[in-house]
Formats: C-alpha cells, structure tokens, sequence
C-alpha cells in the first residue's frame, strides 16, 4: 500500500501531464495552473530538508571531529549569522546584510576564488597539456585557435599567418627533439602553405583568425554538443517514462510493502 | 638538455607571476587592441533593440560575484540600452548570491537615464524552486512574487500594473553563470509561454547554447567578457550610453593572458619533447 498508491499517483499524473501539454482547452489550462501551485508548494519543503540537512551534516561532522571539522564551524556560523541580520534587518541595499557581508566580504572573497583559476589554469596547461597523441595535438591546435580567435588579438591575425607561426614552432620543436614526426609534420604544414596562395580568390585562404575559431564552435563543437544534448533527452525520456510507468522505483526510498 | 630539465621543474610561482604582471600591465596601460562586434552579440542587440518603447525587459541574474567579471557588465550595458529605449526593465535571479548584484544594477543604473525604481525598474529578488518560480510567473508574477525585494507590494509598483504574467514580457535575457540559468528560460519559457530567450554566459559554458542558437531557441548569445565588450561597444555605437566600458577595458588583458597560456603550452611541449627521447 505504502509503495502502491504512490506509484498510481505517478502514473495518473505522468500521463496526465503529457496529455495536458497537447491540450490547449481552457480546462487543460486550468489544470495546468494548479498543477504549478502544486509544484510551489512541494518546492517550499524542499528548502527546509535543504536547510536541515545542512545542519545536520555539519552538526554530525563537528560532534565527531571529523577532518576539516573547523570549517563546519565558519559554515554553521556564516549560515547562522546571515539568517539572523537578514531576518532582523531585512535585505534592503543600506542594510547591514548588503553592506557588511554581501559587499565587503562575499563579494571579493567569491571573486578571488574564482580570480585564481586563471593562475592555476597557465601553470597545469604548462605541465599538462601535451600533444602526445594525434588526438590531443589536434586538441591543442583547436585551443590555440578558439583562445586567440575568441580576444582582440585575433582579429588582427589571419589564419595564414597563424599556421606559419604553428609551422615554425613545429620545425623548432622538430630540430630541438630530432623528432622525424614533428619534422614530416612541418613539411606537409609548409606544402600547404606554398599552395595557399593559389587558392586566394576562395573565401578560406582569407579568413581571420576569429573566422576559424567561430567555425571551430560552430561546426565540429556544435555537432558534439547537439549529438549530447540528444543523447541526454532521449535518456531523461526513456527514466521518465520509466518512473511514470513504475519500472523505476528507486524514487520511492527504502521500506517495506 | 639540463635547460629543457629545468623548464619541465620550473616553479609554479614564476609561472604565476609572468601570468599576474601580464595581466595588470594593460589594465594600468591599456593596449588598445580595440573590439569588434560579432554576430551572436548583434542578434541579441537587435532584438532587444526591437522591443517597443514602454514595454517591459526581463533580465534574470543567475550568477554570484564569482563571474561578476564577465557578466556584470553585460546586465549594466543591458540595462542602459534598455533605458536609452525607454523600456523598463525587470530583474528576478535563480541564484541566491545573485541578488546583492541586482540591487546594485538596479541603484547605479537609473539615475543615469532619470529612471525611478517602481516605475522604470524593479527587483524581484531570489526564490528557490527553480521550475516552479518560472512556471509560476507564466501564470502570475505577483503569486511568486507577491513582493519586490525590498519588501514592498508589487501592487503599490507603477510598473508591474501592466506586467501581470511572463506573456506581459516579449523577452528575457538570462545571465547565467551555471545551473539554473538560460537553460531552465529556454525550457519554460520559451517553449511553455512562446518568450523570446537571450543569454549572456561565461566563456566556459558558452560553447553549450550554440546548438540552441543555431536552433532559434536562443534568440542571441554574449560568450564570455568578450560578448559583455560586444555588447558594451554596440551600446556606446548608436549612441545609448557614454559609460566607461570595463569589460572592453579588461580585454586587453585576456588578450595577453591567453597569449601567454598559448606560449607556455607551446614552451613546455618543447621541453618534454626533447627530455622524452632522453628518458626513453
């Protein structure tokens, strides 16, 4: 019982709801409506469970001095006292919850955190990112050409000019390593290059730097993210339908019949 | 063949300067490399340009100060574009650390075009929920919001007695740093109530909405600081604002920055090249 009038609610308004996005009747609409009150309503349960298990959580991890039980304390406190002067004082621009916590603390301490990154990002990208495969070296030429195509500096370069300098890294790094690899690589990237010039009165030899990186995002990018994004649909369509039919019941916890 | 050792051991400190000094040089001297506009900015533009004058803008701030950088001036230029028009604009956020951003927007912004708050400008504030705020607010605002931020009825607002429900509004831009953000306007407002979406997004998260642009569904797209400089340049073009331009400022920057990151890849792909034959 406990499990079944549950799994009929699901399913009576799983297709319920189906039905009604269809349906533009004034009745459909209707029920549509309540159906949003409805939804409000279970969302403002949400917050308090949210709440709570904060609470909870780090409760637990500082009664049993788990590590990093120092910082449950900075979370219990900072959620303590921002509930209290927004609670007390409201959370108008000129109240103390704007102008001593949100302004002169939140604000520049999210903004280095995320500051930082950039100068973690050079350092891992000097020592991670290798073109040791063919993979990852059409990876890093992509990147090359997004990160300079994407900022002004870009704009200023045409693609021709970019692949000579890629050329030239190419032969140094070929003569550096006395890698045969890296110096067939330079010679074909040279060939192409000699032979650019015949194809001049074609739109591609004149692209800008900006021009290849958009085509970058807009062709290959946009094709795995579009083969993603349906691949992800259609799996959200298939648990849906799956949990509206009661073969997926992990939504119901634990407990007996 | 030590050289190349060395480089492969450099300390991480010396990568981290280089990076800060090149970075704050062309923000204390500016380079000048100047910003074009691109396609994806200009749609947005237009279409917030076509809104008729009187009629409402709803921009949602879904981001914290953590991408205050890159989206912050896009809600700036945004709304002076939308005031230069004499539309009104309102602002509601999905994120809880959003809203110290929006009422600064919402006090900074209007006095530049002699707008008030109540009649030109409101602030909704947050409420969590995600869905069902925006399915609410296509049914009606004030059943979400029965106050703005502050506390005030949105009853006693000038503006929002023309603004009853999100069919009120013809568009909505979402400032989205993550999750919620243009993605949940896309599923519930523009596919339930038919609005037109925009979106300004970091550069990291912008790359997901080209299928949704290229698809209509997004109606234009700001990638990054880059769109934000975009924006800011196609506002101060036709005439809308005279603001200074931070995020045109700090391009340079990321200029330099990504130079720089593209030359340490291209160093240490050197130096592990030629230690690798030697450990082999």
């Amino acid at each position: 019982m406990k499990r079944n009038i549950p799994l009929a609610i699901c399913l009576g308004m799983g297709i319920l709801m189906m039905v009604q996005f269809f349906v533009p009747h004034p009745i459909s609409v209707g029920f549509y409506d309540l159906t949003t009150k409805w939804v409000r309503i279970v969302s403002a349960f949400a917050v308090v469970l949210g709440v709570g298990s904060f609470v909870m959580y780090h409760s637990e991890k500082l009664r049993r001095r788990r590590a990093g039980w120092l910082y449950s304390i900075v979370a219990l406190v900072a959620a303590a006292v921002s509930t209290v002067v927004g609670l007390a004082w409201g959370v108008k621009q000129t109240g103390p919850l704007q102008s001593y916590i949100f302004t002169p603390l939140l604000v520049p301490l999210n903004s280095s955190m995320f500051a930082i990154l950039a100068f973690y990002m050079a350092s891992a990208a000097y020592r991670a990112f290798r073109a040791r495969t063919r993979e990852s070296a059409l990876l890093l030429v992509a990147a090359f050409v997004v990160m300079i195509g994407m900022v002004p500096i870009g704009a200023h370069v045409p693609f021709f000019w970019f692949l000579v300098v890629m050329a030239v890294a190419l032969l140094v790094a070929g003569f550096v390593t006395r890698s045969k690899a890296l110096l067939i690589g330079t010679g074909a990237l040279v060939v192409g290059l000699l032979v650019w010039p015949a194809f001049w009165k074609f739109k591609v030899p004149r692209l800008m730097l900006p021009d290849t990186a958009e085509w970058v995002l807009s062709v290959p990018n946009m094709a795995a993210k579009r083969a993603i994004t349906f691949g992800v649909a259609l799996g959200g369509i298939a648990t849906a339908l799956k949990v509206i039919l009661g073969i997926e019941r992990g939504w119901l916890g634990g407990g007996k019949q | 063949m030590k050289f190349f050792q060395y480089l492969l051991k450099i300390d991480r400190r010396i990568i981290y300067i280089i990076m800060g000094v090149l970075v704050m040089l062309p923000l204390i001297r500016p380079l000048g490399l100047g910003v074009t506009s691109g396609p994806r900015a200009a749609r947005l533009f237009h279409a917030v340009d076509s809104i008729p004058a009187g009629k409402t803008l709803l921009i949602s701030v879904d981001f914290d100060p953590a991408s205050m950088p890159e989206l912050y001036p896009m809600l700036t230029a945004l709304m002076r574009h939308a005031f230069a028009k004499d539309m009104k604009v309102l602002l509601c956020g999905l994120w809880p650390t959003g809203a110290g951003l929006a009422i600064k927007a919402a006090t900074d912004i209007p006095p530049e075009y002699g707008k008030k708050y109540g009649e030109d400008v409101v602030y909704l504030g947050y409420k969590p929920g995600v869905d069902a705020v925006i399915l609410g607010m296509g049914e009606n605002i004030k059943n979400v919001y029965p106050n703005d931020y502050s506390g005030r009825p949105l009853d006693s607002l000038p503006m929002m007695r023309d603004v009853q429900r999100l069919r009120d509004i013809p568009m909505v831009v979402a400032l989205s740093a993550g999750d919620p953000g243009y993605s949940d306007w896309l599923r519930y407002a523009q596919s339930r109530y038919g609005m037109k979406v925009g979106a300004g997004l970091t550069a990291v998260s912008a790359a997901d909405a080209y299928p949704f642009l290229q698809s209509g569904q997004l109606t234009g797209l700001l990638a990054g600081m880059k769109g934000a400089a975009e924006y800011e340049i196609l506002v101060q073009k036709n005439g809308y604002s005279k603001a200074y331009m931070p995020a045109v400022a700090a391009m340079d920057s990321q200029s330099l920055a990504h130079v720089v990151i593209m030359i340490l890849v291209i160093i240490g792909n050197i130096a592990y090249f030629a230690t690798r034959k030697r450990r082999s």
